[in-house]
């Protein structure tokens, strides 16, 4: 019997043959090794166990399909063919399917590009970015239907002063991803709106998936004004929210940070103007007080004069008969000072009442420019009521004032004369005699009245017995005028 | 845009209301000081009210620089 000798390729053939027939399709269950994508795009790889080793290959076509990445260590289920390749004569698999074993197939491509994601950096603190300040404009990525959308607008429509730029995308299914990443691109561009909002309700991961593709979160990285996030439930975290400046857990915590910043910024103006306010309102009240301590210093002023002259008015009443004249004299040198006091007191409610109407116009000033009418009510009657004070206290002190010098003026040796009472001096000699001892018989005398004065010669003395006011000195009050 | 002077006016304006409360600072100064302050705090309400409400949906892109066709948009009911 001759042994038939086959060509290599024809063999080949003819075991790849039998294989097909024998084994068909295979579930091959084990673990990925020597991940490589060659240029066509084409995926080549071992999958191993602790017996052995087969060859495996994936055509572009079918590995692009796949959610996850195929990498090394990853275990796996795979449904392929088994054949001979002819170029090299080595058996290998080819594979159909791959189906990630222990883990979900979304949940490993979830985890793998968060892994490469984060590696690259796009989720660092450090590339978020700050809401700004004002979020006025507002860019709207998500369904024009469902309660999404509806949650986001009622919350937005807390605030007056906001415009809303909704950019209708499906949120789920095919080519979603396609389209969630091309309204962030486009509301994201020069000046359109301030801040992105891509926000999706719940539902399953499947159903989330969107959020979960590199074309959305790279989309997001990119976006020149900030993004916020809100898919989902609390639960959720998508990687989209990992990309984002913010994440929010939900559409409507979305729309509430925007609000709530707005609101937090009015609530910081209307903290400092009631700030402004206040502190001028205070600097008001002290100025009113200061001008009620000037009104107060005007009042005790005259009152410290009268005072003066009621203790002159005492003394007068108790001082001896022989001191009466010292008295009257001194209280003569007094009265200029009386004059020089009223005017100083002129002098002074002058500049006072300049000063104090300086003072007012300010005050005007201050409340013209004050809003707020209760200050303004406030301050107006304090100080109309001050300068009431001040006026009706001038014409009284003034009066007080008068009747002093009055006081002053009876007490002057002039009118001590008009009472009939005279002056004696020797002639020549300005000093008054008071001793009529020290009066010679012979001298020449000069008396001083009321009308004139009389020249005479003294005859001789009488002693001190004779004097005017011997019997009761102490008792007998000095003869004036209230 | 108005937007970054905002935040400047509001910071000034803080400011403001401190130097203010330092009662070292003489009435002159201080009603200065609340004539700047209620400037910059009316320029913080006007750009925070500078927006009026609208809410719009996109119907089509327009080329960066246009505004962009938008109709009025309220949610369906439901």
């Amino acid at each position: 019997m001759t042994p038939r000798v086959w060509a290599v390729g024809e063999l080949v053939r003819e075991v790849n043959a039998t294989l097909s027939g024998a084994f068909g399709e295979v579930w091959v269950q084990g673990e990925l090794s020597g991940v490589k994508v060659a240029g066509s795009g084409h995926r080549y790889f071992q999958l191993k166990d602790a017996d052995g080793t087969l060859s495996c290959a994936m055509w572009a076509a079918r590995a692009d399909r796949l959610r996850f990445k195929l990498v090394d260590g990853l275990a796996v289920l795979l449904r392929a063919t088994l054949e001979v390749y002819a170029q090299r004569g080595s058996l290998q698999l080819i594979v159909v399917e791959v189906t990630p074993q222990g883990v979900g197939e979304l949940q490993l491509a979830f985890e793998q590009l968060k892994a490469k994601l984060q590696a690259e950096g796009l989720f660092a603190a450090e590339r978020k970015r700050p809401l700004p300040a004002l979020p006025q404009r507002i860019g709207l990525v998500t369904s024009p239907s469902g309660a999404a959308v509806r949650d986001v607008l009622k919350v937005l429509s807390r605030w007056e002063h906001l415009a809303v730029l909704l950019d209708p995308v499906r949120v789920q299914g095919k080519g979603a991803e396609g389209e969630i990443a091309r309204a962030i691109r486009y509301l994201g561009r020069s000046d359109l709106v301030d801040v992105v909002l891509v926000v999706r309700g719940g539902g399953s991961l499947e159903d989330l998936w969107a959020f979960n593709e590199e074309m959305v979160a790279r989309a997001i990285a990119a976006c020149p004004v900030p993004v916020i996030s809100g898919v989902g439930h609390e639960v959720d975290f998508t990687i989209a929210d990992f990309v984002a400046d913010v994440r929010a857990a939900t559409p409507t915590q979305a729309a509430e940070i925007v609000v709530q910043r707005l609101e937090a910024q009015q609530r910081r103006v209307d903290t400092a103007d009631d700030g402004l306010r206040g502190e001028i309102g205070l600097r008001l009240e002290r100025v009113r007080a200061r001008l009620e301590r000037a009104a107060a210093q005007r009042r005790t002023f005259p009152l410290r004069v009268e005072r003066e002259g009621l203790r002159l008015k005492a003394l007068a009443a108790h001082v001896s008969g022989r001191r009466l004249r010292q008295l009257v004299a001194g209280a003569a040198q007094r009265v200029p000072t009386a004059q020089r006091l009223r005017q100083a007191l002129r002098a002074l409610a002058a500049g006072r009442r300049q000063a104090f109407a300086g003072a007012f116009d300010r005050l005007k000033d201050l409340l013209h420019r004050l809003e707020t009418p209760r200050f303004r009510r406030r301050v107006e009657i304090a100080s109309a009521v001050a300068v009431e004070r001040l006026q009706a206290r001038l014409p009284r002190a003034r009066l007080m004032l008068e009747a002093r010098e009055r006081t002053l003026e009876a007490l002057s040796p002039r009118r001590v004369l008009e009472r009939g009472y005279s002056i004696t001096t020797r002639e020549g000699e300005s000093a008054p005699l008071r001793d009529a001892a020290a009066v010679a018989a012979g001298e020449r005398l000069r008396t001083q009245l009321a009308l004139g004065s009389v020249r005479s010669l003294a005859l001789g003395h009488e002693g001190r017995q004779g004097s005017l006011f011997a019997e009761s000195d102490e008792e007998r009050p000095g003869r004036r005028d209230g | 845009m108005a937007k970054e002077t905002f935040e400047e006016a509001l910071k000034e304006l803080e400011e403001v209301v401190k130097q203010l409360e330092d009662q070292s600072v003489g009435l002159e100064e201080a009603l200065k000081l609340f004539d700047r302050g209620m400037k910059l705090a009316k320029r913080c309400r006007t750009q925070l009210e500078g927006v009026e409400r609208r809410v719009e949906q996109l119907l089509a892109e327009a080329d960066a620089g246009e505004q962009p066709p938008t109709a009025p948009f309220a949610p369906e009911e439901g």
